[in-house]
């Protein structure tokens, strides 16, 4: 294909917005699928996502567009002449759509030269909208704003255009309007593709640059790598060579997604494809990294290249000890399909044996977390996700902390350094008051207020990660009706006055309940955290005394009295049947505790220290 | 601990659960649905009694093909006294057309205070009914309008004393944990009950059944239930105050003077075969308990079509299943359980079946084990539940 024939794109959205649905119409009408497949929801690959709504695995799809020349209204750019009509490559690629996957959503953007901004008719501009708006246009793309879902009975098309305006800074004028649910107005989208989106442009003698913007496991044939080629060209048999991972490798297969795998024999400037080399692990391939040839290298690698860092921690441990080795299996499992989810072993004294996970987000957690629900089948105690610290020691030594039990004493301490976000909110122009006092309840430093029309604004904080893992999201739902959206960026760390706050249960403590607070925090958190401890640790026989501290000083105290009654009265014929079950669920619920010395602690109570977060 | 310990019940060669001997008939009438009864039962729909009692007769018919003899008959309710004369005479002659009970057996019948006058007497006398439990739940006025209840303390006592003189075999139900009950309320109503020298007396902890206007009015914050402390110390007096009467404790809500125990409920302890006939009644036959539809029209409409209907359960336990339940049930009692006995009707022994979890119990003073019987502490019966629970499910 030359490449003035190629068009490589991605859609970006905010979740619910109508991406896959639109993904799905031009699949459809360029007959990459049938109308039955078009039924199923085909870009999302992994079941929990699609529950979720959420695609989270870049994927790239060629099709096939037969382009007729320009329409009278064309919006060609300025001084371009209008494209040859002929059969077009347009490569779709589809980014994550979430906050966790800020990263990954730069490098699929890196493999296109344009993008189709997609907002809701009626609900506009969302937090994620705006992030991967600027994602696109950091990254130099094209941006053709779509209006979707003109189709409902209620829009405001023209407040959302000048949202567009006002807020993104792009050219309201150009925006198209379409029903992807109704198949509305999909050949304008296919037609603005080919005009408006930049062909690709590279060296096709020079040495083989291509980027790696995604990868999968597939259980046959190993690591799928995805790649775009920028320079050069890619042959089945090429060695190859990872720069940033600096393996060599032999292509035993490479090809197209069109949508379903599809090989060829080489993949030219502009293209993009996948991969096959052999690799088994996930880990060994680095998403941002760049392809070459092992013979004739290139100088450089391509620009942008990270190692995303997990920045949210948990502990996971098997209920019962000796389904360790099967947890550890399922958590390789895991790390097969996501390089960006990391553990190791760890033991913890309440717990046992287990494993310290690594998230990129909390989001990134519960997918994670509900994969393993499904697929795995080892009963779990999960502990509060925390995020990760960075403390200087006295003596000038920089150590993470992922667990709060790690950290060294106070005296070791010179610094205590924790993760800042840059948050967006898009909310309510009358909730603004509500969020800035959240914020400021939760340390933010207040950046700017942009307004996006009389009843939206745009407000932007610097928080500590950790108290956006806390309740943020749920507390910002509520604050506005569930109209306001939120996105962050992790964008260091900062000194900050933290200290560890212990859970004595009758007199010991529980490590696995141990937190890292702000000082200030601490007496109100402690408080919380006990009071949710009493009503989710059961009655005993004894009573049992909770207990919050720092270091040796109790800040706050519950007492959980004794079982005094707990007697069915009636068991007669009809019913003994609901009777016995009941007590046998009852019993299958006492199997998901840990007992804790004379203490039985359910699983539930090792995330109350996450809903104990500021409600007193 | 590794599943392999976890006991597995043999099915012995005699069936564990005997030939039936025991029947009961559901008659789910009331006069008015009691703010806190969950029971299968519908209330001010007299019309459709007689209409019940065709079916009835339907399915005695077709789940009886031959006359049977038992030991123990229980009419059970909803409220069986709420039936007009004509309608208890017809109820006992569909039941007793299939149904004989041996000589010395055993016939109950749930009654409400205000029903029982001299015309239903007679019918019960007529018909053999040689046991009459009374739904009193209190002596207390604050307490009985609270419950819902249609009658006064004064009318209960009468109508224990009247019922008294044409059977003797008298029985009052009593409740206690009323929101707003004291122990001096609850001790009052215990005195009240035992001048009146019953032969058996059940004392209910009041429950908070979903799908009941108590459960609802529980979550709105409209009703307090009672301290858990409380509730105990009311347990604990009447398993004080009843047994000094000479009227002993024989299982978790059941007192009885001695001879005076229910048969029929034994029945369900012990584990054993009955049939059951009415709307919401569960049969235990063959080793298979089977439950009717609970809605009152529901099962009227479908048995008089003679429609094969699906019942609401069919249940057939696993031999670890049913021992486990036998467990369940048989600790009730305040005898407790024969522990070899046990093992040899099903292949399994009581304290094998709680596994590690035996030995806590025991050490906790919750459960003991004297002569070959295994049997709940006082201090273990009041927490019961969380005792009978380990014997449900191998840890």
């Amino acid at each position: 294909m030359q490449r003035e024939f190629i068009r490589n794109f991605s859609i970006v959205a905010h979740i619910d917005h109508g991406k896959s649905t639109l993904a799905d119409q031009l699949l459809l009408r360029t007959q990459a699928i049938s109308d039955r497949e078009f039924q199923e929801q085909i870009l999302d690959d992994l079941e929990v996502e699609r529950e979720r709504g959420i695609t989270v695995k870049a994927r790239a799809v060629a099709i096939y567009y037969d382009y007729p020349g320009p329409s009278t209204d064309a919006q060609l750019p300025a001084g371009t002449a209008p494209p040859p009509p002929g059969r077009y490559e347009l490569n779709l690629i589809d980014t994550p759509g979430h906050v966790d996957f800020h990263y990954e959503v730069s490098r699929s953007l890196a493999a296109c030269e344009g993008a189709l901004l997609l907002v809701d008719a009626f609900q506009g501009v969302q937090a994620q909208t705006v992030a991967n708006a600027y994602a696109a246009i950091e990254g130099n793309l094209e941006i053709i704003p779509v209006v979707n879902k003109i189709d409902l009975p209620v829009t405001r098309i023209d407040e959302v255009l000048n949202e567009v305006e006002t807020i993104l800074g792009l050219d309201a004028a150009t925006a198209l309007r379409v029903s992807a649910k109704q198949g509305l107005n999909i050949e304008d989208v296919l037609r603005a593709i080919v005009e408006r989106v930049p062909a690709p442009r590279g060296d096709s003698a020079a040495p083989l640059k291509a980027l790696v913007f995604d990868s999968k496991y597939d259980d046959y044939r190993g690591v799928v790598t995805y790649v775009r080629v920028k320079e050069g060209r890619l042959a089945k048999g090429d060695r190859i060579r990872f720069m940033k991972g600096a393996t060599t490798h032999e292509i035993t297969d490479l090809g197209q997604f069109r949508p379903h795998m599809t090989p060829c024999e080489s993949l030219g400037v502009g293209q993009v494809g996948y991969i096959i080399t052999g690799i088994k692990a996930l880990g060994n391939v680095h998403v941002g990294d760049t392809v070459t040839h092992a013979g004739r290298q290139a100088a450089e690698p391509l620009p942008g290249y990270k190692q995303p860092k997990p920045m949210v921690f948990c502990g996971m441990y098997p209920i019962d000890a000796t389904d360790f080795e099967n947890l550890r299996e399922e958590l390789e499992k895991m790390s097969l399909n996501d390089a960006s989810f990391t553990f190791a072993p760890e033991t913890s004294d309440a717990l046992g044996f287990g494993f310290r996970c690594g998230f990129l987000g909390m989001l990134h957690m519960e997918i994670i977390q509900q994969r393993l629900e499904k697929e795995a089948d080892v009963d779990l105690i999960q502990t509060a996700p925390n995020v990760t610290y960075e403390i200087l020691k006295r003596g000038g030594s920089l150590v993470q902390i992922d667990n709060p039990v790690d950290t060294p004493d106070p005296g070791e301490i010179e610094e205590f350094r924790e993760p800042i976000a840059k948050v967006t909110f898009i909310v309510p122009s009358k909730n603004i008051g509500t969020i800035m006092q959240l914020c400021e309840d939760r340390r933010g430093t207040y950046k700017s207020t942009e307004y996006m029309g009389p009843d939206r604004a745009q407000l932007i904080y610097e928080l500590p990660l950790a108290e956006i893992i806390y309740d943020m999201h749920d507390k910002l739902k509520s604050a506005t009706q569930g109209y306001g959206t939120m996105d962050y960026d992790v964008i260091g760390f900062r000194e900050s006055d933290l200290v560890k706050l212990d859970i004595l249960v009758k007199g010991t403590r529980v490590d696995a309940l141990s937190t890292i607070v702000y000082r200030g925090f601490a007496e109100r958190r402690g408080r919380a955290l006990v009071k949710k401890l009493k009503e989710e640790i059961p009655k005993h026989q004894f009573e049992v005394a909770l207990q919050a501290a720092i270091g040796a000083k109790v800040i706050a105290r519950e007492t959980i009295s004794a079982l005094r009654k707990n007697v069915t009265a009636k068991c007669y014929g009809g019913d003994i049947s609901r009777k016995r079950k009941l007590l046998q669920k009852q019993k299958e619920g006492k199997k998901r505790m840990k007992q804790f010395g004379q203490v039985e602690i359910p699983q539930k109570a090792f995330l109350s220290v996450l809903d104990a977060g500021n409600d007193d | 601990m590794s599943r392999s310990e976890s006991p597995r019940a043999v099915e012995p060669a005699i069936a564990p659960w005997g030939p039936p001997r025991a029947a009961y008939v559901h008659v789910p009438f009331c006069r008015h649905r009691c703010g806190y009864c969950d029971f299968t039962l519908i209330a001010g729909r007299d019309d459709l009694i007689d209409r019940y009692l065709d079916a009835l007769a339907l399915e005695i018919e077709r789940e009886l093909p031959g006359p049977v003899e038992v030991d123990t008959l229980f009419f059970g309710g909803g409220t069986p006294s709420h039936l007009s004369p004509d309608q208890l005479a017809r109820l006992f002659g569909i039941v007793g057309s299939r149904i004989s009970l041996v000589p010395e057996g055993e016939c109950s019948i749930e009654a409400n205070p205000l029903d029982l006058d001299n015309e239903r007497l007679a019918a019960l006398v007529q018909a053999g009914v040689n046991r009459v439990s009374i739904g009193v739940q209190s002596f207390q006025p604050g307490e009985l309008r609270l419950l819902e209840r249609d009658h006064t303390g004064i009318e209960a006592r009468d109508a224990v004393r009247r019922v008294r003189r044409a059977i003797p075999n008298v029985g009052v139900d009593l409740i206690f944990g009323t929101p707003g009950q004291s122990l001096a309320d609850w001790s009052a109503s215990l005195e009240a009950c035992l001048a009146l020298e019953p032969a058996h007396v059940s004392t209910y902890g009041l429950t908070f059944e979903k799908g009941t206007s108590f459960w609802s009015r529980r979550e709105r914050g409209a009703l307090r239930q009672s301290p858990e402390d409380l509730e105990r110390e009311m347990y604990e007096l009447a398993m004080e105050q009843l047994p000094a009467a000479g009227v002993p404790q024989y299982e978790i809500s059941n007192f009885a003077r001695p001879g005076f125990e229910c048969r029929h409920n034994e029945t369900y302890w012990d584990a054993r075969s009955c049939w059951a006939f009415g709307p919401g009644a569960a049969s235990y036959l063959g080793g298979v308990r089977r439950q009717n539809h609970r809605s009152t029209t529901t099962w009227i409409a479908r048995t008089l079509t003679r429609e094969v209907a699906p019942p609401a359960l069919v249940e057939e336990l696993s031999p670890e299943d049913r021992a486990r339940e036998a467990a369940m049930l048989g600790l009730r009692r305040t005898r407790g359980i024969d522990s070899a006995a046990f093992e040899r009707r099903f292949g399994a022994a009581p304290r094998s079946l709680a596994g590690a979890a035996f030995e806590r119990l025991v050490s906790a003073g919750w459960l003991e084990e004297s002569s070959g019987w295994l049997r709940l502490t006082r201090e273990g019966r009041c927490v019961a539940d969380t005792v009978l629970m380990e014997f449900l499910s191998p840890l």
